[in-house]
């Protein structure tokens, strides 16, 4: 192929092709062109200068431009504390604020149910009370458990079966008896809890917990 | 005219270059199979005009993006436009997968056109990228629980999971900030990726030349005195001199192109691009469903369960990854005709199938808890109280009745024919296998009619 034959090439752009670079045919160096001894160092020298300039600048762009975009992955885990939830099922929501989910004897013991709250959430930059679905089970006059309503698998939304009192998950089967824990299917663990605190026959909520 | 051209030429020089590039010989067996790759550029550059224009009437927040969809189906040429670029984003996971199948098929990958692969491979998943950020954008019910599921899925991988995740999603939860992200990675580092290896990928094929489609018999006798290179050249002179120029194959690309935009506005007049519920988080009987393209995955998932299951997903994916991209480094040798490579074949087939497979089986898998059961004509009310109970107790979730609900249990088709009535009840309300949920807590009524209904099934 004479095309790729440097001796014919004219055009200056393209003696510096690195396509030929390693053309094993060749037997002299073909980026460089015909030239005598001193100017060749010369030519060299300032493309290497020019090279090792642009790498320069590249990486004074790029760290920043990189460390900003990923800045997700590594910022905020400092005040995070244990108790919370480590994991992420969405969109649950981290929150040190006691909320009420209803009176305990308005809940059959039991049979979930699902109960809306409106919670502070942070998301990014939006502050704001936002509505959070929970599975409430009611376990005695005193006692209840309150779950995150998400498979622990993929994170789809659970539904709850009255006759069974059981959460089915409708993406790959899983499901989970009323105290969370996996009957079936492939979520690796329990259902994620909250913190909850029984007071006067009200039901609040605070964290999530990492641990069920 | 000729006048106004020949100005433009007299200072743009292009005719050399533009002559150069449509009279160049191509090998002469080059048919319609070759068009793929010029039909997944095609559809490239209606993503990028339709993308584009989309942008200028869209917002990137959860508390806007549904409304400004919304927006733009009401705007004219809006709903025709956002359909155009549905459906050719599909077609293009589509095309860009049959041009990689034709490409290995035919050997193509072969030396010197490695390089060309690997770019092609990255450029693979990219469309796979896009595809999967572009569909979070609308904002509705779909995107927001296969970004979920989607996202999930990626911080499930072992060690990097957790960060993956929250790179993905700019935070734990999915909300404001994982859209911006990925709105800012389907319009602005996706593309930009993409035109750089679309760049280099057509730089490779045009200096190369389209391969010329393998022969059973060489086009010249072989010499084994030369080297692999020089051997290449002289195979490839010789396909060349025996060959047409290229703007004949244009002609297949055009019409070939011309088609695909028939088929496309077919689809977006016809069917329009779908828009879901607008995303509600708290909703607890949507069933996700993934776009068609990523069922094989989706339904991959079915298969394994404990706690090696994130291991083993990550390790498919980054070894079938791997191995995509290496492919010409695998399958070497001289010969390209696929006759002469049975076990490439053979393993190519078998990808297919299951690809194939998967998505047809994710397509028809009836979603767990969601499908109900029918009645039929010669049913006692007994039996229908029964069937109702069946249904709403979720039981399809996991039992299959003539061919409708889950596999994770047994086929209760023929139950009455297989247990009696006692072993029934007792597997109902106390279970004797772990995987079965007790329903303890139905009704004595609702548990005689289950039964009933049950136990007619022959």
């Amino acid at each position: 192929m004479t095309e790729n034959d440097p001796t014919t090439v004219n055009d200056p752009t393209t003696e510096a092709d690195p396509t030929t670079e390693n053309d094993p045919t060749t037997e002299n160096d073909p980026v460089a062109p015909a030239a005598d001894g001193g100017d060749l160092s010369r030519r060299r020298f300032v493309l290497g200068g020019l090279a090792a300039g642009g790498a320069a600048i590249a990486a004074a762009i790029g760290v920043p431009v990189v460390a900003f975009g990923s800045a997700p992955a590594w910022q905020w885990k400092e005040e995070e504390s244990a108790e919370l939830i480590e994991t992420s099922i969405p969109p649950t929501l981290r929150s040190d604020v006691w909320t009420s989910v209803g009176k305990i004897s308005d809940f059959e013991v039991g049979a979930p149910r699902y109960v809306i709250v409106d919670r502070p959430v942070v998301d990014g930059w939006v502050r704001e009370d936002a509505p959070i679905g929970v599975y409430v089970v009611r376990k005695s006059d005193t006692e209840a458990i309150v779950f995150d309503p998400h498979c622990t698998h993929l994170g789809c939304p659970l539904s709850a079966t009255a006759g069974s009192n059981s959460f089915v998950c409708p993406c790959h089967g899983g499901s989970f008896d009323t105290d969370g824990n996996v009957t079936s299917g492939p979520p690796p663990h329990a259902m994620f809890r909250y913190e909850v605190r029984v007071d006067g026959g009200d039901i609040a909520i605070r964290a999530l917990l990492s641990e069920s | 005219m000729r006048r106004i051209g020949r100005w433009f030429d007299e200072r743009l020089r292009l005719s050399p270059l533009f002559s150069a590039f449509v009279d160049r010989k191509v090998p002469g067996n080059i048919g319609w199979f070759q068009t793929l790759g010029s039909a997944t550029l095609f559809l490239i550059v209606v993503q990028i005009v339709t993308g584009i224009v989309l942008t200028m009437s869209y917002a990137p927040t959860p508390a806007n993006a549904y409304q400004s969809v919304l927006f733009i189906d009401q705007t004219p040429f809006g709903a025709l436009v956002r359909g155009i670029h549905h459906w050719s984003a599909g077609l293009l996971v589509l095309f860009v997968g049959l041009h990689t199948l034709r490409v290995f098929i035919w050997g193509a990958h072969r030396y010197p056109r490695e390089l060309t692969w690997v770019v092609g491979a990255f450029l693979f998943f990219i469309v796979l990228g896009f595809a999967f950020t572009g569909y979070l954008l609308p904002w509705d019910q779909k995107a927001y629980w296969a970004t979920v599921v989607g996202t999930n899925i990626a911080g499930a991988a072992p060690f990097i999971g957790d960060s993956v995740l929250v790179l993905l999603r700019g935070g734990e939860q999915l909300g404001a900030v994982t859209l911006a992200r990925f709105y800012g990675i389907h319009v602005w580092v996706l593309p930009a990726s993409l035109l750089v290896l679309v760049g280099i990928h057509m730089f490779a094929v045009i200096r190369q030349g389209i391969a010329a489609s393998p022969r059973r018999h060489p086009i010249v006798e072989p010499d084994p005195s030369l080297s692999r290179r020089d051997a290449y050249e002289r195979e490839y002179a010789a396909e060349k001199s025996a060959g047409k120029p290229f703007w004949h194959s244009l002609i297949k690309d055009g019409i070939v192109a011309a088609l695909l935009l028939v088929a496309v506005f077919i689809l977006a007049i016809g069917a329009g691009a779908p828009l879901d519920a607008v995303a509600d988080p708290n909703s607890t009987n949507y069933v996700p469903r993934p776009e068609w393209y990523f069922l094989d995955l989706f339904q991959l998932l079915w298969y394994f369960t404990g706690d090696a299951e994130p291991l083993f997903i990550f390790l498919v994916f980054t070894v079938a990854a791997g191995i995509f991209v290496l492919v010409p480094f695998l399958d070497r040798g001289s010969a390209r005709h696929p006759l002469r490579r049975p076990i490439a074949m053979v393993l190519t087939g078998v990808v297919v199938v299951g690809i194939v497979g998967l998505t047809y089986l994710g397509a028809t898998a009836t979603p767990a808890g969601a499908i109900e059961i029918p009645a039929t004509a010669d049913m006692t009310p007994a039996q229908l109280r029964g069937l109702e109970v069946f249904n709403s107790e979720g039981c399809t979730s996991c039992h299959q009745i003539h061919g409708l609900g889950g596999h994770t249990g047994p086929d209760l088709s023929k139950a009455g024919f297989r247990w009696e009535p006692a072993d029934i009840r007792t597997q109902i309300v106390t279970p004797k296998n772990d995987e079965m949920p007790s329903y303890g807590g139905l009704s004595e009524e609702q548990l005689n009619d289950l039964v009933e209904y049950l136990t007619s099934l022959k």
